[in-house]
């Protein structure tokens, strides 16, 4: 009880942040004020049209990629397995840069082409994976993830060879991740598209539990095992998909959130996913409001300062925590 | 390999900015020898017959100089004047393909001042022909690459004309510059991340000496990396573009309709070649932009 009020806590403190720091600077009255409709136009639309669906936006993607990492890391059993393990970074890389070399003009053939890219690396990696019928063996399915993953930032490095400097500069800024395009609009979309992957791994966490420890002990589920890890590796791959699609590559959330929960927390998946889903997006949402006003008017990538952050409180667990 | 390619993007302008120097004069070392750009000594008394120019605004140079029959190569990027389109190309101008460059058998190449050609420069100076690093960013670099341009060629009064009129027009429009309603402009370079031009930059002299303030003057990079929330701070008045980044198109979000700027759709947008590099075209080009920012107001 007193885990979740903590985390509850903290992401709520973190969702606050997100909406009271930014390169305009705006006073904690004023915020106030935008949130209650009593403020300028110019106030209003940082508070209410950028701050917030940003905030939000971020959280949402923060803790999707945090249980999409839980999932993944039980399915293949492999403390190593992070969102875009399974060749969806380089898929999705290599649509948006394609999409921005190519000069699709319209505001979103870069979210959409990076959807499509990590879509087809899912069907390729899934293809590959499926063996002798229909088996989904976690060691192909690694392997078909890095290979596909390798394939795809060839194609990207030759298409960034061939292009002027400028868009390649812009083409990799935009992988670094970042929610710069976050809106209502983007929130909306990414919000109903996510919560049907969320709930479906959700609903499977105890299987989970039971594949994390072997596919022997999970066979005594007596459901059919092959068809649930299909079905949890569809749901992480499309959740992680939309995520590159409306935010880049966010490394680190994915990979390290669920252990900093399993060291403190345990290793069941029934609490386990929801707790790495707030933690998830505390940690991005902070991050977020880091990377925006550290060095305003300049901002960083988004994924850099979850690293910069990240590792300190994981060494921190880890040291206090695993014995 | 991301991390690897994305250290080449982003330390080339760190460097380049790094070696950025005020001198304007060219330095000589002893009769006979120049420095370059890149702080190297090179070599005048040999005869220039054939170049290799390895940066758009230098092959603009060299065709002012009227030496654009000795050029013999130039980058895929050289689009002006219509008669570089001529000239063979060698590729890329950064970093470029030594053999493809050889094979132009030049006696001069001329590289764009970057850390990142170093080996190319070595490579060349090796099979004993000479080359030359020229910075040509901003306005201020141009009376240097001119010269040292001119030096080379033998075409010294010439590079003293340009210069001179060049000098003339500046203060010319200096001078006119409209003291009062400044608009306030943000120069868009890219929309996701969101990419505007910052101080040390051509674009930004160019719209300064055009009558206008760029709402990211007080930063002192050639284009810096914000927020959409920083630009709505900023406020600006009017939103400029180069014709082929097709932004107009491309901020079409919602995001952006914070910015009354672009929801409003006060776009400006800047068409030529003349705006993406220092040439001697640089006056016709603040000129146009303030008649065209005349109208606006």
């Amino acid at each position: 009880m007193g885990r979740w009020f903590v985390l509850g806590t903290l992401a709520t403190l973190a969702i606050a942040v997100g909406l009271i720091v930014g390169p305009a600077e705006l006073s904690l009255a004023r915020v106030w004020g935008a949130l209650t409709g009593s403020e300028n136009a110019s106030a209003a639309a940082i508070v209410l049209d950028l701050r917030l669906p940003r905030a939000l936006l971020a959280f949402l993607v923060g803790g999707s990629l945090a249980v999409t990492g839980a999932a993944l890391q039980a399915l293949v059993r492999n403390p190593l397995a992070d969102p875009y393990l399974l060749g969806l970074s380089g898929g999705a890389g290599l649509g948006a840069v394609a999409a921005i070399v190519l000069e699709f003009g319209s505001s979103w053939s870069v979210p959409i082409a990076a959807l499509a890219g990590a879509l087809l690396a899912i069907v390729l990696v899934y293809r590959l994976a499926i063996v002798s019928g229909s088996v989904l063996d976690a060691r192909i399915l690694l392997l078909a993830g890095v290979v596909v993953g390798a394939f795809a930032s060839s194609l990207m490095g030759a298409i960034i060879a061939l292009s002027p400097a400028q868009q390649v500069r812009n083409a990799f800024l935009w992988i670094l991740g970042g929610f710069d395009a976050a809106s209502w609009q983007a929130l909306t979309v990414f919000a109903v598209y996510a919560v049907i992957p969320l709930g479906v791994i959700y609903r499977y966490n105890r299987p989970l539990d039971l594949m994390a420890l072997g596919e022997e002990p999970a066979q005594f589920l007596g459901a059919d095992i092959e068809r649930l890890k299909r079905i949890l590796y569809v749901s992480a791959s499309l959740l992680t998909a939309a995520a590159v699609s409306v935010s880049g590559v966010i490394g680190f959330v994915g990979l390290v959130v669920p252990h900093a929960i399993r060291l403190v927390w345990g290793h069941l998946h029934r609490s386990l996913l929801p707790a790495a889903f707030l933690l998830g997006g505390t940690l991005l949402v902070t991050a977020d409001a880091i990377a925006r006003t550290a060095f305003a008017p300049l901002t960083l990538p988004v994924g850099v300062v979850t690293a910069l952050i990240g590792v300190p409180v994981f060494v921190v667990l880890v040291r206090k925590w695993a014995t | 390999m991301i991390g690897f390619l994305l250290s080449r993007l982003l330390v080339i302008p760190a460097l380049v900015s790094a070696l950025v120097a005020c001198a304007s004069d060219v330095p000589e070392t002893n009769a006979g020898r120049l420095v370059d750009d890149n702080g190297r000594s090179v070599d005048l008394s040999r005869p220039v017959t054939r170049i290799v120019s390895l940066a758009p605004s230098v092959t603009e140079i060299l065709f002012d100089l009227g030496v654009g029959d000795r050029v013999v190569g130039r980058t895929r990027w050289c689009d002006a004047p219509p008669e570089a389109l001529e000239v063979t190309s060698v590729g890329d101008g950064l970093e470029p393909n030594v053999e493809v460059i050889l094979g132009q058998q030049p006696d001069l190449v001329v590289f764009y001042s970057a850390v990142s050609n170093e080996p190319a420069i070595a490579q060349i100076e090796s099979l004993g022909i000479s080359t030359l690093s020229v910075r040509t960013d901003r306005l201020a670099d141009l009376e240097r690459a001119t010269r040292l341009l001119g030096r080379f060629t033998g075409t010294t009064e010439r590079a003293d004309s340009l210069i001179a009129e060049l000098e003339v027009d500046l203060a010319q429009l200096e001078e006119s510059r409209p003291r009062d309603s400044i608009p306030h402009v943000l120069i868009l370079a890219w929309d996701n991340p969101p990419i505007v031009i910052g101080e040390a930059s051509f674009l930004h002299e160019i719209v300064e000496l055009a009558g206008a303030r760029n709402v990211f003057e007080d930063v002192d990079r050639p284009s810096l990396r914000v927020s959409i929330e920083a630009i709505v701070e900023r406020d600006p008045d009017l939103v400029l573009v180069t014709a082929d980044s097709a932004l107009t198109n491309r901020v079409d979000r919602a995001e952006w309709r914070a910015v009354p700027a672009i929801r409003d759709q006060r776009f400006f947008m800047v068409v030529g070649n003349e705006y993406s590099r220092p040439s001697f075209r640089a006056p016709s080009a603040i000129r146009r932009l303030r008649s065209a920012l005349e109208e606006w107001r």
